[in-house]
């Protein structure tokens, strides 16, 4: 169980999360879901220890910032692409904590091997970063977070840049890698594709979370709408699937030509 | 009887008090080896008479040969083009290879203080037993006398060496004699066609005082610490010298290019034709052709008119 | 279960060859010059063997060539680590040591030194040189703000530093006519008179950032990835990018101040290495050291005879080399991502 109690960070003299209370199952898919500013990136970063917190994270009973054996991958937006580095040895680097940096053990090598060919990106290895599509780049980012064997995975907007064939390809993969038993956290732009993935929503505005809970019953909550200022309806599909889109409100535009 | 005598041995006794006193007594100012000597603010040791002399300085060399020591020069820079007698070779002036001038087996180097490292390069010779003789732009004539003397006090040439200075001196006094204007002349002296110039302090603003004209770059003297102040056009118009020196007529300037500047054609030197285009690197060499500098400068101003 | 093994990242025979090509490099530069010395007796006086050169010959091989090739050796080392560093640091394949202001800061305080003339020039210069050059650095760092800025606010900082270095240094440059031929020779770059003393304390000081930057060449690579994704792999990049910058200014200050503004080394070897061993991770920094070492000491070699007795200075040859070279890796990399 991951368990955050009071958690306020502080950013510039402003409170930008302002005392967060979750608790986060072991081996669930959370989303984080809100407008821009609400916090979620942050939180994200404060998982990792790039922000000084009072409060407490807890990673089964443990402070994560005392506890070094824990892994926790980072899977960016939009990463920085080294020049002329190889798919192989970009991949390499997610073994940097475990290995030492700079060592690459039999051991490493095997799983990188393994991690490659469950991305379907073996075919690949040699090939250099920077000549990627977007879809095989996030099947790179991905690999290079799974060979660090975490427990957590944190994906920071994982389908914002991709087509929608790619979208439901590292979907898919994430929740294959859910099922192994790693607790993923994710922010998302898109509710519709995170409900259909994720067990849990986190909905959060200017700091705050203001629900957190199944993502069926969030997603049709007031709390999901308010969240928006009302600018989005919440409709049901034949199968029962939620789809969430914008719904536009009578402004004294509409008569106008635009 | 002994007034027979007298007058003669008179004349005996004078000549022999006097004998020591005349610069034609060879004898007497004959170098003694080794010799150490102090030029350019250094003190060198050179152990023999020097035979196998490599010049680094455009103007020792052309004091050199006139000295007479021009057998005993075994190189000279790529810039030592004068006289033309003189080996010239590709060493570098400025940036002294001294591997190269090492490789040439040289028992004597002139280098001049200016010179890039000039100090290591003189340390570095000297750790291969090659004597450095440093040479310093002299701010005067004196000084620039003293240079040439120098050079014959190494060379064992010292009583030709004080002849060419004495001569040097008397030319130089008779030329400024005959010239000397009591008008007041001003000229400006252009180093380059953004408008640097020279002030008084310089050697050559020197020279241009000697025949009491009058540098209009003077006012400007705050503008650089060395004499060398960049001057505006508007100054030019303003001041109106009566003559101008064009130092960089090998870089394309005379007359013509300077009445066809703009504004220009208004100005006193301009228009009583009273441009006059330096000869290439006279005007920059302080040995034994000062003298033709100063021939130069009277030449022009006997034909200004005003 | 060998064949399953992914390719090995790095080679010990990769950083073996970068040394040997050191060597090689240094044996050339002794070899040769406008004295003529055999090369027999030349290696037998290094060894310390009997029947080696005599007199003047060994005073030139020992005085006056052999501190030049150990001089360049340790600015091309300093130069082209620095430049992979900065690479790594800023993100960016065309950063070159002299970014943050260093050259700018240095140039400065080698026009204050000569045109201060007076005292032993000789000696004042190198210390006027690299106190402006690490001043320059920690101007960038005040003007970007903080300690551990972003790398995009360092570099814009660092421009900023270094336009008004040089535009003093014009300044004085103006004020002070017979300065100018001295200075551009030094910005030109030259290994001319190298003597034992340089040798003595550039070494101390390339040898400690070289040692540092050697140290950390390894986490340098956490550098290569977002902030967020170091710090899961338990890096803090900020303190790795304070520590490389300073380590990489330091060898670099002290490269310049010994022997001017050299341009091109920084930014040519280490693409050079990556391109040539197929790996961009910072395994490579020692062979880039080594490589930047032998080919220093190589475009000395040629300033030195190619026109003799003329010597040519040494940022013209690294030019040469380096302009037609930058045509080369652009095209590669626009070939690349096509």
């Amino acid at each position: 169980m991951i368990n955050i109690e009071n958690l306020i960070v502080r950013f510039d003299n402003a409170e930008v999360l302002q005392s967060i209370n979750l608790d986060i199952p072991v081996g669930t898919w959370s989303c984080l879901v809100g407008p821009n500013g609400a916090g979620k990136t942050t939180l994200l970063r404060t998982m990792l220890g790039m922000q000084p917190y009072s409060g407490s994270i807890k990673y089964n009973g443990r402070e994560i910032a005392k506890n070094k054996s824990l892994n926790i991958a980072f899977v960016p937006q939009r990463p920085s692409i080294p020049a002329a580095m190889s798919v192989a040895e970009y991949v390499m680097l997610g073994r940097a904590k475990l290995d030492g940096w700079g060592k690459e053990s039999a051991h490493s090598r095997n799983i990188v091997h393994e991690m490659l060919e469950a991305t379907q990106l073996l075919g690949m290895q040699s090939q250099l970063v920077n000549t990627l599509s977007g879809g095989e780049m996030q099947r790179v980012l991905i690999a290079r977070a799974l060979v660090q064997e975490p427990e957590v995975m944190l994906l920071d907007e994982p389908t914002s840049a991709l087509d929608l064939h790619h979208q439901i390809a590292v979907l898919n993969k994430v929740e294959e890698i859910k099922a192994t038993g790693v607790t993923i956290i994710s922010t998302m732009h898109d509710i519709t594709l995170g409900a259909m993935y994720a067990e849990r929503i986190i909905i959060m505005q200017s700091g705050r979370v203001l629900l957190d809970g199944e993502s069926q019953s969030v997603i049709h909550s007031p709390e999901l709408r308010s969240a928006f200022d009302d600018r989005i309806s919440v409709h049901k599909l034949e199968n029962g699937r939620p789809v969430i889109i914008a719904a536009k409100r009578a402004t004294g535009l509409d008569q106008g030509v635009i | 009887m002994f007034k027979k005598f007298t007058r003669p041995t008179a004349l005996l006794v004078t000549a022999l008090l006097l004998a020591p006193l005349s610069p034609a007594s060879a004898a007497s100012t004959s170098t003694k080896y080794p010799l150490i000597i102090s030029s350019g603010g250094y003190s060198t040791t050179i152990p023999k008479k020097p035979t196998r002399i490599i010049s680094l300085s455009p103007s020792a060399t052309e004091s050199l040969f006139e000295i007479g020591a021009g057998k005993q020069v075994l190189a000279v820079d790529s810039l030592s083009n004068f006289p033309k007698s003189a080996p010239i070779t590709e060493l570098s002036a400025f940036e002294p290879n001294v591997e190269a001038i090492a490789a040439l087996k040289p028992d004597l180097v002139v280098l001049s203080v200016d010179a890039m490292k000039s100090m290591v390069v003189k340390e570095a010779l000297e750790k291969l037993k090659i004597p450095v003789l440093m040479e310093k732009a002299p701010e005067n004539l004196a000084q620039a006398y003293k240079e040439i003397e120098v050079l014959g006090a190494v060379t064992d040439r010292s009583a030709e060496a004080k002849k060419v200075t004495f001569k040097m001196a008397a030319l130089i006094k008779s030329i400024v004699n005959r010239t000397k204007k009591t008008v007041k002349i001003t000229f400006f002296h252009e180093l380059d066609n953004t408008l640097y110039s020279v002030t008084s302090d310089t050697f050559i603003g020197k020279v241009y005082k000697d025949f009491g004209l009058v540098n209009i770059a003077d006012k400007a003297a705050g503008a650089d610490s060395y004499g060398y102040p960049q001057l505006s056009a508007e100054y030019l118009l303003k001041t109106d010298p009566d003559v101008i020196f064009l130092a960089d007529a090998e870089y394309g300037e005379s007359a013509a290019t300077v009445k066809a500047r703009a504004g220009w054609s208004g100005i006193t030197a301009v228009t009583k034709k009273n441009v006059f285009a330096l000869p290439n690197d006279i005007p920059s060499r302080w040995g034994p052709r000062l003298v033709d500098f100063y021939r130069y400068v009277a030449a022009c101003l006997t034909k200004v008119k005003k | 279960m060998k064949k399953n093994q992914i390719d090995r990242v790095w080679r010990w025979q990769i950083t073996a060859s970068a040394a040997a090509a050191l060597l090689i490099a240094c044996l050339l530069g002794v070899g040769f010059g406008p004295v003529n010395l055999n090369f027999g007796s030349i290696i037998r006086t290094l060894l310390g063997l009997p029947n080696g050169l005599e007199n003047e010959d060994r005073t030139l091989l020992l005085e006056l060539r052999l501190p030049r090739v150990v001089l360049g050796a340790l600015v091309g080392a300093a130069l082209a680590t620095s430049g992979a560093v900065y690479q790594s640091v800023f993100r960016n394949p065309l950063a070159d040591p002299y970014l943050l202001g260093v050259a700018s800061g240095a140039g400065l305080g080698a026009t204050i030194a000569i045109t201060n003339g007076g005292g032993d020039l000789h000696a004042l210069l190198p210390i006027f040189a690299f106190l402006g050059g690490v001043l320059a650095v920690g101007a960038t760092f005040l003007v970007a703000g903080r300690l551990f800025a972003d790398p995009s606010t360092l570099l814009l900082a660092g421009i900023a530093v270094g336009s008004f270095a040089t535009a003093f240094q014009t300044y004085l440059q103006q004020r002070n006519s017979a300065a100018l031929r001295p200075v551009y020779s030094w910005i030109l770059g030259e290994l001319t008179v190298a003597n034992w003393d340089v040798v003595k304390w550039a070494g101390f000081y390339i040898f400690i950032a070289l040692f540092v930057l050697i140290r950390i060449s390894k986490v340098l690579d956490a550098l290569m990835l977002s902030d967020e994704e170091a710090y899961s792999l338990g890096v803090s990049p900020q303190k790795i990018r304070l520590i490389a910058v300073a380590a990489a200014t330091l060898a670099t200050a002290t490269a310049v101040s010994a022997s001017g503004l050299i341009g091109f080394v920084g930014i040519v070897v280490p693409h050079l290495v990556r391109g040539l061993t197929k790996r961009a991770t910072n395994r490579s920094l020692l062979s880039i050291a080594f490589v930047g070492a032998a080919f220093l000491v190589i475009a000395d070699l040629g300033a030195r005879t190619l026109l003799s007795p003329a010597e040519l200075p040494i940022g013209v040859i690294t030019a040469f080399v380096g302009a037609p070279f930058f045509l080369f890796v652009l095209r590669a990399r626009n070939r690349g991502s096509q």
